[in-house]
């Protein structure tokens, strides 16, 4: 064993020589093959680069152009420099800063419950019973029908002569204003929300936990862990990535609220659950004021990568 | 790698031009093609009559093609920016009266004035009500083709069981409110019928209190458009008296936020029973009859407050516009004449349930087969509309959710108006 390295030491060192005369060699050739390689993996992912560029990339630009500009897209005129103006107004406008409080609120109060509520479920999904597939699908639905058409259903079981209102006059309740009161209105959105996030949350999760190898709860049942040392050893460790997943993109949607609150509320009442993107709009589609739309939408940008990037960090957790 | 650096930055000097492009590009209309028309609103009844009835009948008459399209409400604000952008915007325009003083600052529509000037004097006098809502700075620049009222709709059913004169109701603001509390039911101090409802969301409360400002003599600005006057002791009083309505213990709406004004007939609280006496679009009435026969439904008179003139928001609802930059200006106008006359305007006015703009309407069979109906026709010389100024949308919601705060009692009724005219001055001084 310990003359081995040297021998090996010893032997590897001609190749080492001999390799780098051939390089030197062959240089100029390698330097052209290498060019040509390049340019034909460059033209086979020009397509999609050109799109990527031109569908996804130049609006943003252009966005954020316009946020340094005064536009209203019925004018004649074409978009005005109007330098910081734009971000400086959203710096003292309460109106905006209420949207921000708002938006966070949503998420926060939206996000713990769905991803909870999803992993009970999931686990449920993971177990082999008759009809699990059923139930898997049950689950899914309300992800695969549109945010718009839920909502118009939702505002009808919030409505005064609703299905939550009939519910709670069997018990001899009396109806609720669940979407005109300032202290219910976010709340009957945010519980909306909860329900249409469950599926695609739960169905994420569910593979999460199907690649967390059986082995490892044999292991720990050896060693003697319960259910519940199973899953805070086992099974969160196990999911991390995935949980780390769901939250990030769950952040990225929920702040984007918007058709929710076009349905149910158009933002009131007293502005108690108008979003940062219900105010673009508002600024955008109502007022024509593009230039302050897009500073708006840049903002809102900053603040779901922080809010991301924390989620992940969080999530990333104790690595070493 | 040079070659590649060349393609790249080619490629995004290539995609920032078209990007620029997009955003600068006005393509010209050209002169060929139908009558491209853009119609708010998607009601069955209405594209049916457009569809199958007039349209046909108008290219029969003159041979011109119309391509009709149908934009939800919510929609067209959006659509028809983006197609000025675009430069692909219809040769006529639908919209509410609202939007058309935006659209004349920005040069994009087209004073009608020399058209309506050319008209018969007697079908200008019969359209006498209607002309102004769609004027700005005297000049006509929106048709009207439906007007609007805001008047109470009160249950006789209601009235007689409470032991109230049906045929005597209620003529000024004041006396409203005491019939309101009498016809108010209460469980405790909590209300569950109410004796008046009033829309209370931002859109519907701006409307709602401008029948209230202007009964009591105010207005939301001067006559030059240039200033705000909502810190008059008139409009203080006529918020007040809204206020009234949902605070306090002689309150007696219990509707407060809701947005039961953009529901349908059948969902209308007058209709359902949850109130005795409504503020409603009065044009409705004969849907809401027809949905609730056993309510006995009437109209009252714009009441006025003591010493003041009754006036009821209202005038012009929608209309149609020409495109600025249309081919077709001659025969745009031809089709809104044709649109706008006798015949067709109390069709289309009965089709949509709303009423018509001709003063001669009230002789119609439509009119006058209904007596409510009659008095609601008789009732728009006493309208009063919406200012007509470059960024009143804005105004009207800021003005909304000033309305929206004092209602909820946030703020007083002088504090939400001296914080409503800061900001409509604000708006006033950026669209200058």
């Amino acid at each position: 064993m310990d003359a081995a390295p040297a021998g090996s030491s010893a032997s590897a060192a001609a190749p080492t020589t001999g390799f780098r005369k051939l390089r030197k060699l062959g240089k100029p050739r390698r330097r052209r093959l290498g060019s040509r390689y390049a340019l034909i993996g460059a033209l086979f992912v020009a397509p999609a680069a050109l799109y990527a560029l031109v569908i996804d990339f130049g609006p943003v630009l252009y966005g954020f152009y316009l946020s340094f500009t005064k536009y209203s897209p019925i004018s004649r005129s074409g978009p005005k420099p109007v330098g910081l103006d734009n971000y400086r107004t959203l710096l003292s406008d309460p109106e905006f800063g209420k949207a921000l409080l708002v938006t966070g609120r949503y998420v926060l109060q939206v996000l713990p419950v769905t991803v909870a509520i999803a992993l009970g479920l999931a686990l449920l999904a993971n177990k082999a019973f008759r009809g699990v597939s059923l139930f898997r699908t049950a689950l899914y639905v309300p992800h695969v029908v549109s945010l718009t058409a839920v909502s118009m259903i939702w505002l009808w079981i919030y409505s005064d002569q609703g299905l939550i209102n009939d519910a709670l006059s069997l018990f001899g309740l009396p109806p609720q204003k669940w979407l005109v009161t300032e202290g219910s209105a976010l709340n009957a959105a945010s519980a909306m929300r909860v329900w249409k996030a469950l599926g695609s949350n739960m169905v994420l999760l569910l593979a999460g936990l199907q690649t967390i190898p059986r082995d490892l709860y044999e292991a720990a049942r050896v060693d003697g862990a319960n259910a519940w040392q199973q899953f805070k050893a086992v099974t969160l460790p196990g999911l991390r990535p995935m949980l780390t997943y769901v939250v990030a993109m769950d952040i990225i949607f929920l702040a984007q609220g918007f058709s929710e609150i076009y349905v149910l509320t158009a933002g009131g009442p007293l502005g108690s659950t108008t979003t940062v993107n219900y105010l673009i709009y508002t600024e955008a589609f109502q007022y024509n004021r593009m230039g302050n739309a897009s500073a708006m939408a840049f903002v809102l940008f900053a603040f779901i990568a922080g809010l991301s990037i924390v989620a992940i960090r969080l999530g990333q957790g104790r690595r070493t | 790698m040079t070659l590649l650096r060349k393609a790249l930055a080619g490629t995004l000097a290539g995609c920032l031009s078209l990007v620029s492009a997009c955003g600068s590009g006005e393509p010209e209309q050209t002169d060929s093609g139908p009558l491209v028309v853009w119609f708010p609103g998607n009601s069955e009844t209405e594209m049916k009559l457009l569809k199958e009835t007039v349209i046909p009948a108008f290219k029969q008459q003159t041979g011109t093609d119309v391509q009709v399209t149908f934009v939800d409400w919510a929609e067209i604000s959006p659509k028809l920016n983006a197609a000025f952008a675009a430069g692909t915007a219809p040769d006529i325009i639908g919209h509410g009266v609202a939007a058309t003083a935006d659209l004349v600052h920005n040069d994009r529509i087209e004073d009608m004035t020399p058209y309506v000037e050319k008209l018969p004097a007697a079908d200008r006098e019969d359209l006498a009500a209607a002309l102004p809502g769609g004027q700005v700075k005297g000049k006509q620049y929106n048709m009207p083709v439906i007007m609007t009222i805001r008047l109470i709709v009160y249950s006789g059913a209601d009235f007689k069981a409470a032991g109230l004169n049906p045929d005597q109701p209620p003529q000024t603001w004041e006396a409203v409110k005491t019939t309101a509390e009498q016809l108010t039911k209460r469980d405790g101090g909590k209300i569950t019928h109410a004796g008046l409802a009033v829309p209370s969301n931002p859109i519907g409360a701006q409307q709602a209190f401008g029948t209230l400002l202007w009964s009591s003599g105010g207005e939301y600005i001067n006559a030059e458009g240039t200033k705000a006057t909502l810190n008059s002791p008139e409009a203080v009083k006529a918020l007040q008296f809204y206020t009234s309505l949902f605070q306090g213990p002689t309150a007696v709406d219990n509707t407060l936020g809701g947005t039961w004004s953009n529901s349908p007939p059948a969902q209308q609280p007058i209709v359902t029973g949850g109130a005795s006496m409504q503020l409603s679009n009065s044009g409705d009435i004969t849907k809401y009859q027809k949905a609730a026969p056993d309510r006995d439904l009437r109209v009252v008179m714009p009441p006025a407050f003591q010493g003041s003139k009754g006036r009821a928001f209202g005038g012009a609802a929608n209309g149609l516009m020409i495109n600025k930059d249309s081919k077709h200006k001659d025969r745009a106008w031809d089709f809104i004449k044709y649109m706008t006359t006798g015949e067709t305007s109390v069709k289309y006015a009965e089709t949509v349930g709303s009423l018509p703009i001709r003063a001669s309407a009230a002789k119609s069979a439509y009119v006058t087969s209904n007596p409510e109906l009659l008095k609601t026709v008789k009732a728009l010389a006493v309208t009063h509309a919406n200012p007509n100024v470059p960024g009143w949308v804005q105004m009207r919601d800021a003005i909304g959710k000033q309305l929206e705060q004092a209602l909820h009692g946030k703020i007083s009724a002088a504090d939400a108006l001296k914080q409503a005219a800061t900001e409509v001055d604000k708006i006033i001084a950026a669209n200058q």
